[in-house]
């Protein structure tokens, strides 16, 4: 697995932590890259939060959820206020 | 907070050397305490979200205080006489330009206007928070930066998006741990102190 993605990496030209993340994320697959990052809250602020650390998976994935649905609301809703602002300055 | 662990479950040690441990390794202080598999949970989670942080971006979203896009130590100039026609400005550069030709050198930045420089890159100071590992990043994000004569440097610096998540992974991985420092700090302290008497003990 390690060599396939090595061998991946190469033939691309990309140097890990030399180079940024290859072209295809930094267009419209970035957004993907925040996932591991709820995830990754999640898992450390429910650690710090449950008593017993046989919660915390369960848990974590219920907060992920709710992180990852406040994010879609809110960009929805920004998107809504920025075409609302738009339509009424026409 | 009815769901956390209460402090008779962590071992006595002292909060100044969980808070060491926690910042050394993050996680390491609650393995001090005896929690290990919540400090192993936060260290590993922590650690990987700020490696992945300089592998989505590249080691160069660390921008280091004191050092420039260049990888060379910042330079405090100050121009203008001080008259009215005339006031005083700073330029802080880590190569000559055209405005530093004007100015007189005044030394490095990062001694001569601390503040201004953390002020520059706010975000290093929650990166830092992930402790020694930053530091090394850090060095390593100087030494990608250099270039030599005719040559271009050896790290690239992205641009948009994909240093925008690189800059907060790294940076909330930091602010994460500080979480985890804290907690870790209050559960020794509470460990520490002496039981509060009981109603019978009364």
């Amino acid at each position: 697995m390690m060599l396939l993605a090595a061998a991946a990496a190469q033939s691309i030209g990309y140097r890990p932590f030399l180079d940024p993340m290859w072209g295809a994320w930094s267009d419209g697959v970035w957004p993907f890259l925040l996932l591991p990052l709820c995830v990754g809250v999640a898992v450390v602020y429910k650690s710090i939060k449950c008593r017993s650390m046989r919660d915390v998976p369960r848990q974590a994935a219920s907060i992920t959820f709710w992180i990852i649905l406040g994010m879609i609301i809110a960009g929805a809703l920004l998107v809504a206020i920025v075409k609302g602002i738009d339509h009424s300055r026409r | 907070m009815p769901n956390r662990a209460s402090a008779s479950d962590a071992r006595r040690v002292s909060p100044a050397l969980v808070v060491a441990a926690s910042w050394l390794l993050p996680g390491l202080g609650y393995v001090l305490l005896g929690q290990r598999t919540r400090g192993i949970t936060i260290g590993v989670t922590v650690i990987s979200l700020f490696i992945a942080g300089l592998l989505i971006g590249g080691v160069r979203v660390l921008e280091v205080p004191g050092y420039g896009p260049h990888g060379k130590p910042v330079m405090a100039y100050v121009g203008g006489s001080g008259k009215n026609n005339d006031p005083l400005y700073y330029v802080f550069s880590d190569i000559p330009t055209r405005d530093t030709d004007r100015a007189v050198l005044e030394g490095r930045a990062i001694f001569l206007h601390p503040m201004d420089e953390l002020r520059a890159k706010p975000w290093s100071i929650a990166q830092v928070m992930v402790g020694p590992i930053a530091f090394i990043g850090g060095a390593a994000a100087v030494s990608a930066s250099q270039r030599g004569a005719g040559e271009a440097a050896p790290g690239a610096r992205s641009h948009s998006r994909v240093n925008e998540i690189g800059v907060l992974y790294t940076a909330i991985a930091g602010m994460l741990n500080l979480l985890a420092i804290i907690d870790a700090q209050s559960r020794a302290s509470e460990a520490t102190q002496p039981a509060a008497p009981t109603r019978e003990a009364r």
